[in-house]
């Protein structure tokens, strides 16, 4: 037996066979799927998305209509989720303000990504005194609380509305994803290949485009959904302060704020949209835990 | 060391610098004069000698300058809306009430976060672990206007163990902090219980155990040490949330402090209140980071000599 | 005389999500007092796993050993608890870890870490283990010992901080040293010193010690006994100079034959020698003899596919675990 073939056999394969690969991504979306907790919360995740999407559409109930006889009613057949102090229904007031929520979350998070890889790439790719100077700035800027600043860009615009509000939210919170592009920037950048496509004379903005930006999109997708729980959060927080999207337009915050007179007695108006908010931003942890675990395997090794 | 220090110092005061004018910008867009914001008109008189006090008719660089030399010297400016108090008066008074929340918050967060995630480090994949994970968790998720609403129907309503609103008694103090500081419990521990299973597969661990010390030294010299390191840096977006959160946990329990000020301030278009508070929490939080740098230079030699 | 270390048919699995990974499935070994043993083989044939079987230093779940005996100066290692095996560790017998600089612990200065084992075991005050670990840095060939007990780790090359673990694992005069690739991870000028410093050492203290390696030349140079270990088994084990001059094993031969040799004239202009395939997964090794796909004497008529070879005593004090150790081998016909 010649030593190809001995090779061969132990390989299991017919020498000259070709090999089937499986790519990066479906690799990691196998691994994801097999992950039961993360499969479950991406599930309940686009579950929720998609009730609030359809849900207006289909319900019977006009969600703005006030009928004060039929108020505070708990959950029956009729009501799912109830109605409120002002007998609209609730099942499709939430799914109308989940649409709001969840709108504003994904807005604001994209807003933050787009900060946050502009300003990390650029640090990062172009490293030196540059990349000094803004990591100085963004560690003292690290931490501020976004609410005071998202408050204050709020009362400039005056009226809020969905965009403001995304602004106002990705404004004071893209510190992190900064931090965490220009990381994976500048690991990337060490990579042989980068310094292989430097040497053969690749412009720095095919190094950029072809290497650099795609092997971060994994850290991105994972990031997505880390800061949408914070963003969620913000938006239900400053509802709830009384300084958000402004009526009749709900988002779960505002609704909270709605419940928060009548808990005692009618808890479900509170209750029902701070616990959606708790699902999603739950969710979304898990999906970031299943992300992360899927596309970097090493860490999960106990 | 010393090198160290000076240099994070020098680069803090640019920033500071920096976020006072961010603040006076986003407020200089508030269209026109802040003055004719306020609900009480102002006789046109009255109105220019305000202008002329608050320095609104010199250009805006000039009003900057002032305001940064007021800051500097600790003077935040008067009240727009309350004409007999200034900025600092107000602080005084209700600052110290949010610190204490603030602290009380830490102070739950440490005592019952940290151990939690050191025993399920300890102990993974036991019933404690997934339990104490499942918790901590759920404490990201929910938001905390729900866990004090229904704290307080539990405990204040249903059971009548503690008072419902207000900061005068230490009873009144342990509702309002315990829910501020859910969240950083919930931080601490996956956060410790993270590093230190990270630290205990590290090779110096294997190496203290084949020393043949016992397993309780290794533990504490060699595990907690540096899985603790990491929980300090992560003090500072934490002292974000406390910060955030307070202005919930003020609201919803009503105590008198700098949080639920800041929301009166804003609805009551309060502008110089507004803007002072931004600009004091956010030095204050520049601070802690500058303190936290320093401290985890000081905990953790490599960083010292590596942050040229 | 009785060895100072008797390993009899040493089973360590690994129970994973996957599987059982049969990491080590046969390993016999005998130390004497005071001699050397190579343990040889390519990278993960079981080396360290036996190593750390022998310390129970591997994590419990995943790892467990499931039969075999390690007998050291007449006590059985495998029945011992956590506890009483902290005493024997760092005391009895010490090891010393492939990689320096992840080996220490870099927030702790270096004469903490050597007092801490003086204190343990010798039960030293301060002062004196202060003195007998300056003592230790200085025989290992730290020069300045005593201003560098209070430096950090990341101030010490890679070289210094294999000597420096080195130091903290004689400190206590231990009767056993394993050393599991001590130079791998180092430059080729300071693997010669250490080695050399290890035999110093070892002479000094009067300890055995199992020095495992994949290098041949190392192996050569310093141990007394030799053990060739595939696919977590022991194959072969005969004194050093022994084994060199007449390999049994087909795996053994195979591994001489193929270190490039350049005084042989012959050599030159000619292709390295390497043995074809790959070693078996351990997931699922194979039931018979594990080296038989590879080996050029396993024929489909006999028993290399069929039946597992066991160690036996070809002559005395050297085993074999084949059905065609060479010297059984019939000349094939011009």
């Amino acid at each position: 037996m010649s030593a190809t073939q001995v090779a061969g056999r132990i390989a299991g394969i017919e020498a000259g066979a070709p090999i089937r690969q499986s790519s990066l991504w479906q690799d990691a979306w196998r691994r994801y799927l097999r992950n039961r907790g993360a499969l479950a919360a991406g599930s309940v995740f686009l579950l929720i998305v998609v009730g609030c999407v359809v849900t207006p559409i289909v319900s019977p109930h006009d969600p703005n209509r006030i009928h004060f006889t039929d108020a505070y009613q708990g959950p029956s057949w009729a009501h799912p989720f109830g109605t409120d102090q002002f007998g609209r229904d609730l099942f499709t007031r939430a799914a109308l303000g989940g649409r709001i929520s969840i709108g504003i979350g994904f807005g604001a998070t994209l807003a933050i990504l787009l900060i946050g890889v502009v300003y990390g790439a650029v640090s990062g790719f172009v490293g030196g005194k540059l990349d000094n100077a803004l990591m100085r700035f963004l560690d003292a800027l690290y931490g501020l609380p976004y609410l005071p600043f998202a408050i204050l860009a709020l009362a400039i615009v005056g009226t809020v509305t969905f965009w403001t509000m995304v602004v106002a939210l990705s404004v004071a919170s893209w510190f992190i994803t900064a931090r965490v592009v220009r990381a994976q920037i500048i690991t990337l950048k060490e990579n042989d290949y980068v310094r292989a496509a430097k040497a053969v004379g690749v412009r720095w903005y095919m190094i950029l485009g072809r290497h650099l930006l795609p092997n971060t999109l994994g850290v991105l997708v994972i990031t997505i959904f880390l800061e949408l729980p914070g963003v969620i959060l913000g938006e239900a927080f400053l509802s709830f302060l009384g300084l958000g999207i402004n009526p009749p337009d709900a988002s779960w915050g505002s609704m909270a704020q709605d419940g928060r007179d009548a808990y005692r007695a009618h808890p479900h108006i509170i209750v029902i949209p701070s616990l959606a908010i708790a699902t999603l931003v739950l969710c979304a942890n898990f999906i970031a835990d299943g992300l992360r675990d899927a596309l970097d395997p090493r860490t999960k090794e106990t | 060391m010393a090198a160290y220090v000076i240099r994070r110092v020098i680069w803090t005061a640019p920033v500071v610098l920096l976020v006072i004018l961010m603040t006076f910008t986003l407020m200089k867009q508030i269209e026109g004069n802040p003055f004719r914001k306020t609900e009480r008109a102002v006789p046109a008189a009255v109105q220019a000698n305000l202008e002329r006090k608050f320095n609104l008719d010199k250009p805006w660089y000039v009003q900057y300058a002032q305001y940064v030399k007021g800051v500097s010297t600790g003077d935040l400016g008067p009240s727009l809306v309350l004409r007999d108090r200034t900025v600092n008066d107000i602080v005084k008074e209700q600052f110290p009430r949010s610190i204490e929340l603030g602290v009380l918050a830490f102070g739950w967060a440490v005592l019952l976060g940290v151990p939690a995630g050191v025993l399920a480090a300890l102990k993974p994949n036991s019933r404690f672990d997934y339990g104490s994970m499942f918790f901590s968790n759920v404490g990201f998720a929910l938001p905390n206007f729900l866990v004090a609403t229904l704290l307080i129907y539990f405990v204040s309503v249903k059971w009548g163990l503690l008072p419902t609103s207000g900061w005068t008694t230490w009873q009144h103090k342990i509702l309002p902090s315990f829910t501020l500081g859910l969240v950083p419990m919930a931080y601490f521990a996956r956060l410790v219980r993270g590093t230190m299973l990270e630290t205990l597969q590290q090779d110096y661990v294997r190496t203290a155990k084949a020393k043949g010390l016992r397993w309780r030294r290794v533990v504490t010299v060699h595990v907690l040490r540096n899985s603790l390191i990491p929980v300090v840096t992560a003090a500072a977006p934490l002292l974000g949330y406390i910060i955030t959160g307070s202005f919930i946990v003020e609201n919803i329990f009503a105590v008198p402090g700098i949080g639920r000020y800041y929301v009166t301030a804003v609805s009551a278009r309060d502008y110089s209140v507004v803007m002072g508070l931004t600009v004091l929490l956010s030095i204050i939080v520049i601070l802690a980071n500058l303190v936290v740098d320093i401290l985890y230079g000081i905990l953790d030699p490599r960083t010292r000599e590596a942050r040229t | 005389m009785a060895p100072l270390l008797a390993v009899k048919d040493l089973r360590t699995h690994f129970f994973t999500r996957a599987g059982v990974v049969r990491a080590v499935d046969g390993v016999d070994l005998a130390v004497e007092k005071g001699k050397t043993l190579g343990i040889v083989g390519e990278s993960g044939c079981g080396k360290s796993v036996t190593a750390l079987s022998i310390m129970r230093l591997l994590p419990e779940p995943p790892a467990r050993i499931v039969s075999g005996s390690i007998h050291f100066d007449e006590r059985e290692l495998t029945t011992l608890s956590q506890r009483q095996l902290e005493d024997i560790r760092g005391r009895q017998i010490a090891m010393v870890f492939q990689d320096p600089m992840t080996a220490l612990n870099p927030t702790l200065t270096i004469g903490t870490q050597l007092v801490e084992v003086l204190q343990r075991h010798l039960g030293l005050d301060k002062g004196a283990a202060r003195r007998r670990a300056a003592e230790l840095l200085e025989e290992v060939g730290i020069p300045r010992a005593r201003e560098r007990l209070d430096d950090y780790p990341h101030r010490f090359s890679g070289g210094m901080r294999q000597r420096v673990v080195i130091a903290i694992a004689v400190a206590c005069e231990p009767r056993l040293l394993i050393a599991d690739e001590p130079t791998t991870a180092l430059d080729v000028t300071v693997q010669a010193q250490v080695l050399d410093l290890l035999d110093d050492l070892q002479r000094e203290h009067r300890m055995a010690m199992i020095l495992i390696t994949h290098n041949m030349g190392v192996v050569a140079e310093s141990a007394d006994d030799v053990a060739v270990m595939y696919a977590g088994q022991i194959v072969e084990q005969a004194p050093a100079g022994e084994l060199f001059a007449r390999p049994e094993h087909p795996y053994t031969e195979a591994l001489l034959a193929a270190l490039p040799d350049l005084d042989d004239p012959r050599a030159r202009g000619r292709r390295l020698a390497a043995i074809p395939g790959r070693p078996p997964d351990l997931l699922d090794p194979p039931q018979a003899c594990r080296f038989a796909a590879r080996c050029p004497y396993a024929g489909c008529a006999d028993s290399c596919p069929v039946e597992p070879p066991i160690l036996r005593e070809l002559r005395p004090g050297h085993w074999v675990r084949s059905a065609h150790p060479a010297s059984e081998r019939q000349p094939v016909p011009a």
